[in-house]
């Protein structure tokens, strides 16, 4: 080959390899850019977390927090939804709170990322999806898929043993960047620690009075559809829990462990003055071992015929193809079903949490609960359109 | 101290990777077909993607 076709080809190749990184690139890039819910009706301001501690300032670690300021003074309510970025109801249930909640009476703060890092970026290894969109009343909205844990761009390399501080508990590194092992977290800590810390600064600043953490889990783990509360908080979540089962919504209830360090149920009632702290678990198939194909409409539809299989064979935590309760069958878990249980379970436990604190009560309307978004749902629109229709 | 060694360490590279793309032949005699030299190019094509990609997780 002479030199000039030699040197034309090299031209060539080099050109398709900066076509490649510059796709690849704008990808990489764009997920850093996160969307944000809308100003409901009750959003007083939008705060960050480095509003309440310095420390992430200028950091992925900072994260919006959604203020909403009732007519009346009372109580402070904490609702935490992307914990984990990849569990879907979590973070969308913060969203629906956000723009549609009418606060009565005290303060809410919202925060629809609570490990923002996360939710800026994803595992493709695990054939995440990288967004998904909705039809809301505005039109077409995009929505991220994030990672269970922080960004190894903002925290790398993980050690060898994650040792949580204080308790000195020793879990596996890559817990390093899980935001709900990382609690009470420290000012000098790394990434996940300081926005932890962020977080209970918030908490015992404000003095908020109750906290929810919203999760998911995959279909096999035990705790699931779930509650978990501190044992200062069983008192409240006992009354909340039996509620919700008078509505029809199967939820067990558990005792947060005391020897388990750097959760939400944990330490939220160890190292603050809150009255009640709260965590709650619903089906997720995108999360789970036995899933097939991750897909949008597995995410968002929960449904998967691995799992149809799997309960057959008696491996889950939950009723897969009959929720308990539901008019219907065979639609899974969608994404209806697992915001209409956080947003139900909130409603309940706060107002089992009035009952039991008539002195500092949180009071709204507006919000669409378990029956609105699933009892009462067209099979036809489950999988995110019915979701979809409450969202701004 | 780490990402400026890095970075010089990735520098080399590319200047290596891209000198392959364009160097002619070491002897007049070594004659390659053009589907071995097309194959070289795009290998040292495909090498530099990561690398350069790899500089954007580098804050």
């Amino acid at each position: 080959m002479d030199k000039s076709k030699k040197m034309i080809s090299a031209v060539v190749c080099l050109a398709l390899s900066v076509a490649v990184m510059a796709a690849s690139a704008s990808s990489f890039l764009a997920a850093r850019n996160v969307p944000l819910p809308e100003r409901g009706p009750s959003v007083t301001e939008v705060k960050m977390l480095s509003d309440w501690f310095e420390g992430v300032k200028g950091t992925n670690a900072d994260t919006p927090v959604y203020v909403l300021q009732g007519k009346k003074e009372g109580g402070k309510m904490l609702i935490l939804g992307g914990t984990h970025a990849n569990e879907v109801s979590g973070y969308m249930s913060a969203f629906t709170f956000i723009e549609n909640a009418v606060v009565e009476e005290g303060t809410v703060y919202v925060l629809p990322y609570a490990n923002h890092s996360a939710m800026t970026h994803n595992d493709p290894g695990e054939g995440n999806i990288q967004y998904f969109t909705l039809t809301t009343k505005s039109g077409e909205r995009t929505f991220r898929y994030g990672s269970r844990a922080t960004n190894p761009v903002d925290q790398w390399p993980d050690p060898d043993v994650y040792v949580h501080y204080p308790s000195g508990q020793q879990l596996s590194g890559s817990e390093t960047r899980n935001i709900n092992r990382s609690y009470p977290g420290r000012p000098d800590g790394n990434a996940t620690e300081k926005e932890a810390y962020g977080i209970m600064e918030l908490i015992r600043s404000e003095g908020v009075n109750i906290g929810f953490d919203l999760h998911e889990a995959s279909p096999e783990y035990p705790v699931i559809d779930a509650t978990v509360a501190h044992q200062s908080s069983m008192d409240v979540a006992s009354v909340g829990c039996m509620n919700l089962l008078m509505e029809g919504m199967q939820m067990s209830l558990e005792q947060s462990p005391t020897n388990f360090h750097g959760l939400t149920h944990r330490e939220w009632g160890d190292n603050s003055d809150i009255n009640v702290a709260i965590l709650m678990e619903t089906a997720n198939a995108s999360q789970g071992r036995l899933r097939g194909a991750t897909t949008i409409a597995q995410v968002l539809g929960g449904k998967d015929k691995c799992y149809d299989l799997s309960e057959k064979l008696g491996m889950l935590y939950v009723p897969w193809n009959q929720i308990t309760g539901a008019p219907f069958s065979g639609v899974g878990h969608p994404i209806e079903e697992r915001c209409g249980r956080h947003l139900e379970g909130i409603k309940q436990y706060s107002e089992a949490y009035n009952e039991a604190h008539p002195e500092a009560p949180v009071t709204y309307t507006g919000v669409p609960g378990y029956s609105e978004l699933f009892l009462e749902a067209d099979p036809s629109e489950l999988g995110g359109a019915r979701l979809a229709s409450f969202l701004l | 101290m780490l990402t400026l060694i890095y970075r010089g360490i990735v520098a080399l590279v590319l200047i290596v990777v891209g000198w392959n793309l364009f160097v002619p032949e070491k002897n007049a005699d070594e004659k390659l077909s053009v589907k071995d030299t097309i194959c070289m190019q795009l290998n040292a094509a495909l090498v530099l993607i990561p690398l350069v990609l790899r500089l954007l997780m580098i804050k």
